[in-house]
């Protein structure tokens, strides 16, 4: 793309983006997707199973709450039952045998119901019996009177076994106030017949714990009676505490100012309580889990609850107590795990599930990456590869294109060019050996970073020998570093070191009579995979050279290889005549050994055109007439030690040539060129001197012209014809200012003694095509 | 290297163009110009061979087939990689086409000004080496319409070089043109050539082109049935 261009075309931005989002946006958005909807899922599994988890504890609650409360009240239920059988006994019997059949009831429901402590029958005389448990086991029984001996109140006591043998007797005082009409089980019966509870009290004897129940009735005889029995609720906090609810749950029994009736730990809830059943509520510290339950029903009311604690899920079921007439409560409270530990499990597998498609979908989404990502590269290689056939197709078609490809006498300079692009070659070069084999003469050498094509240079037998005789090998071979390789030191030395070049890959050029010259990149990266083409050049230029030995080596010799025939010509011309300056630099004409008008074959004609200058005062126009003067003295000079035939002024042109002679003089465009890069120091020096740009081009051609002495007197010398117009036009048409340019012609005949640069192919008007170079140096 | 361009310039792909659109016969019509090559199509109807020059540029809707300027059909681009690669191809058209809103200097210029960011300066000075260089004595600044039709065909071929065209698309300015415009106009095209440039070269007449015969790559000819390939020799 041209650098000034705003927008490239060729850049196809949304193709890539499309191609980004197609193969790497969209499979990671799938995945994210997929993972996304994977948690959802999850999530949404772990929500119904949990409710389900709750709804199935809760459940499973209240049917242990069923069972505990049915169970607590077959608990009670025979102090509640026997209370109503012995009332009933003991009112349709006659009072005499009234204790009788108290006794007899007593014992036996004593011996046939555990939580059974003892009964109590009194009446409104105030009398007073009772029957209790005795002994370290509770198998005997202890049948208990208050008498009155000596006006003293005992309790007289009489032991029997559990066969119902008495086994002794024993009095004891009883306080003098003692009246069983004054106890609470009396007295709660007062104006009812309903069966009445007491507050729990403690036997802190026996650390038993005992409620009593009592009912009031008469007897035959007209008197009130109440007949009470008291049951142990240490029993009922044994078959509590090992009551399980879930795993780690448990069960307790509170009444309803929230004091503990029974459960877990009832011994050290009384003890922590001081033994005052009043004060036995549930702690908080202690007891958190009940706490709570317990603050929620008396917020909620019954039913069942769940709360977290410490982190911790917890379910609790409050519930009435039936056959309990104080309103007693069962609290049940058991972790929420316990019931849905299964659940927990199956989320976490659920997870692991999850997490394992997840890794199993990061690893599928990460091959298809991978392979998305080789594919890209894949086709990036076999776009690349398409890329370097086309390049190679279309330079084939660039060399097959070329005219007069195997026209020695036309430079192809496309073979080094496209050898050269083709493997990436910093430079390639042709190479012929002369006839003799005791020197190699560079044909043509492209520079790729240059652009620029510049051939001639020599290498001797002498110096390279080594070079010489690998490529006489016949062998092509490739150095990494051509500087440590015996065979090419000399050759890195003296033409690679210039440009830094350390790859060298050379390839002998064959021919009928053996090797005929090689081919030589540097720094050809590409060159290894691209034999077949180097190979193609090589031919192509050992045909080239076939031919160029073929024809010309006669000529060769005389202009190459014969530089001492040459120098003699050189020396010849310096017998030529002087030179003839017309015009402003007139001098009267030498009659020398060119006087004839007509057609001259070879001439070299010089254009040098200098650009308008621009004065201002008389004073700057002194100085620049002066520096014309400079100038035109130098030219004098410069033509009179290169003997050239003629110099003409023309406006701000100056014409110089050379060759005027009806034969050819090879040595006529040498002596030019050589005056015209001299002229060009000297101008650049006194230019530079008087501080002004150099303001002149110069043109040069080689080729016949016609010309001849016009006018009488004087008789000017004037020179016409192609030669002159296309030196004219070189000079106006140069690149720059201060280069000479020449034509195809001149730079054939002197491309082995001067460095030129290509400047291109141009249609010249009335000319046709022809390519331009500009002449630099010499060698 | 930006000057080299791989594979065909332009590539017309058995490329058939809408009757109804253009005019032009609806059938396939195929063609490679490799950079650098001159093309002459002779083509006796000059409003068909204007059409033509339209479907090379794109300008044209297919009904089959493909046109691929460097390497890029027509009509896979969206419009502003159309517009950018349009500013590529150098037009010499048969019939003036010039805006009347501005001045032939700004018309010559707008080409370049509108798709590249090249200073003014340089644009104008390259615009005036050129315009003398096809024989006026300067950049013309006058409206086009108060130019001479010989002056105008100048402005036109300055227009068509300006910058550094890929493809020119000349319909013949040669024909009915002052004798001088012969010489520059095919310096301009051999050096625009030697840069890469591929030429299409529209003529009505043969004898035009005869001068320049050497540098021909092929010749076409634009007939009922397509594009007929002609026998140079």
């Amino acid at each position: 793309m041209p650098s000034d261009e705003i927008i490239d075309p060729t850049l196809q931005h949304d193709v890539s983006v499309r191609r980004v989002l197609l193969h790497l946006v969209l499979p990671l958005l799938s995945l994210v997707l997929g993972i996304v909807a994977v948690i959802l899922i999850g999530v949404h599994s772990y929500r119904t199973t949990r409710a389900g988890v709750e709804t199935l504890t809760h459940e499973l609650l209240g049917a242990v709450q069923h069972y505990i409360a049915q169970e607590v009240s077959d608990y009670i239920r025979p102090a509640l039952g026997g209370n109503i059988i012995a009332s009933s006994m003991i009112e349709h019997v006659p009072a005499g045998v009234q204790e009788r059949v108290f006794y007899s009831y007593g014992a036996a429901m004593l011996r046939s119901i555990p939580q059974l402590q003892s009964f109590y029958l009194a009446d409104d005389q105030g009398h007073f019996i009772l029957i209790t448990r005795h002994g370290k086991d509770g198998k005997q029984q202890e049948r208990t009177t208050l008498q009155v001996h000596d006006s003293r109140k005992v309790f007289h006591h009489d032991y029997y076994t559990d066969d119902g043998v008495k086994v002794g007797e024993a009095d004891d005082p009883a306080p003098e106030d003692y009246d069983p009409r004054k106890r609470a089980w009396y007295q709660n019966t007062e104006g009812t017949d309903a069966i009445k509870w007491t507050q729990p009290f403690l036997f802190p004897t026996d650390k038993q714990f005992v409620m009593t129940s009592s009912l009031r009735f008469k007897g035959q005889d007209g008197h009130t009676l109440v007949f009470a029995t008291n049951i142990s609720l240490n029993a009922l906090s044994t078959f509590l505490d090992n009551i399980k609810v879930g795993k780690s749950g448990n069960a307790i029994v509170l009444d309803k100012q929230g004091r503990v009736m029974a459960g877990r730990n009832l011994m050290q809830i009384a003890e922590s309580a001081g033994w005052d059943p009043n004060k036995m509520v549930l702690d908080p510290k202690t007891h958190p889990v009940f706490a709570r339950g317990y603050d929620h029903y008396r917020v909620h009311g019954l039913g069942p609850r769940s709360f977290t604690i410490n982190g911790k899920q917890y379910v609790t079921i409050a519930a009435p107590l039936p056959n309990s007439t104080e309103g007693w409560i069962l609290l049940l409270s058991a972790p929420e795990s316990d019931f849905a530990s299964f659940a927990k499990q199956s989320s976490q597998q659920s997870l692991q599930f999850a997490g394992v498609i997840i890794t199993f979908s990061l690893v599928l989404a990460a091959l298809l990456i991978r392979q998305v990502r080789r594919s890209e590269r894949s086709a990036r290689l076999l776009k690349r590869q398409d890329t370097q056939i086309a390049h190679e197709t279309s330079a084939v078609q660039q060399v097959a294109a070329t005219p007069a490809l195997f026209d020695p006498a036309n430079d192809a300079l496309v073979l080094t060019e496209q050898l050269a692009y083709i493997t990436n070659a910093h430079r390639a070069s042709i190479w012929r050996f002369l006839h003799d084999g005791s020197a190699m003469i560079c044909e043509d050498s492209y520079d790729q970073k240059q652009d620029a094509h510049s051939g001639g240079f020599e290498m001797s037998r002498s110096e390279l020998d080594e070079f010489f005789k690998a490529v006489e090998d016949g062998e092509a071979f490739t150095l990494p570093n051509a500087a440590i390789d015996a065979r090419t030191t000399q050759f890195e030395r003296l033409v690679m070191r210039e440009i830094g070049t350390h790859v060298l890959a050379v390839y002998p050029i064959h021919g009928a009579g053996g090797v005929l010259g090689a081919v030589v990149l540097e720094d050809a990266t590409m060159a290894p995979h691209l034999v077949y083409f180097v190979d193609l050049v090589a031919s192509i230029a050992g045909m080239r050279l076939m031919a160029l030995q073929g024809v010309s080596s006669p000529e060769d010799e005389k202009a190459s290889g014969d530089d001492g025939g040459f120098h003699a010509a050189l020396q010849n011309a310096a017998s030529l005549p002087a030179t003839r300056f017309d015009n402003m630099l007139m001098h009267a004409p030498e009659v020398g050994g060119v006087s004839s008008s007509g057609i001259y074959p070879a001439v070299a004609v010089l254009v040098i055109t200098f650009s308008d200058p621009v004065v201002d005062g008389e004073k700057e126009t002194e100085g620049l007439l002066a520096l014309i003067n400079q100038l035109a003295t130098e030219v004098q000079r410069v033509a009179q030690e290169r003997k050239l035939f003629a110099v003409e002024v023309a406006g701000h042109r100056m014409i110089c040539m050379a060759g005027c002679t009806p034969d050819e003089d090879p040595t006529a465009v040498i002596r030019m060129a050589d005056a015209a890069l001299t002229m060009r120091e000297t101008f650049m020096a006194a230019l530079a001197a008087a501080d002004l740009e150099p303001v002149f081009t110069m043109g040069l051609d080689y080729g016949a012209a016609f010309g001849g002495a016009v006018g009488e007197d004087p008789k000017v010398f004037n020179l016409w014809g192609q030669t002159v117009s296309l030196a004219e036009l070189m000079a106006q048409g140069a690149a720059d200012a201060g280069t000479i340019q020449v034509t195809e012609r001149v730079y054939s005949a002197l491309r082995d003694r001067y460095l030129f640069r290509s400047r291109g192919a141009f249609f010249a008007p009335h000319l046709g095509l022809g390519r331009a170079y500009v002449l630099a140096a010499r060698r | 290297m930006d000057t080299r361009t791989v594979g065909p310039l332009l590539e017309l792909n058995k490329a058939v163009p809408s009757f109804e659109e253009s005019g032009l016969p609806p059938v396939p019509f195929s063609m490679r110009i490799m950079p650098g090559e001159c093309v002459v199509v002779e083509a006796r109807d000059a409003s068909r061979a204007t059409m033509f020059a339209d479907m090379c540029a794109g300008l044209v809707p297919l009904d089959d087939g493909s046109v691929k300027f460097m390497g890029l059909d027509w009509a896979t681009l969206k419009d502003r990689e159309i517009n950018a690669l349009r500013g590529r191809i150098g037009r010499i058209t048969r019939r003036p086409s010039w805006p009347e809103f501005l001045s032939t200097h700004l018309g010559i210029a707008l080409q370049q000004l509108h798709h590249t960011n090249r200073p003014l300066d340089e644009v104008v000075a390259e615009a005036s080496r050129l315009s003398e260089w096809f024989g006026l004595p300067g950049l013309p600044v006058l409206r086009p319409s108060m130019l001479s039709d010989s002056d105008l065909l100048r402005a036109a071929c300055v227009r068509a070089f300006l910058g550094r065209p890929r493809l020119l698309l000349l319909e013949d300015p040669l024909e009915a043109s002052p004798v001088d415009l012969e010489n520059p106009f095919l310096g301009a095209m051999t050096d625009a050539r030697d840069k890469g440039a591929g030429v299409i070269w529209l003529v009505r007449n043969n004898a035009i082109w005869q001068a320049y015969r050497q540098g021909v790559t092929s010749m076409w000819r634009l007939a009922d049935d397509g594009l007929v390939a002609v026998r140079t020799g």
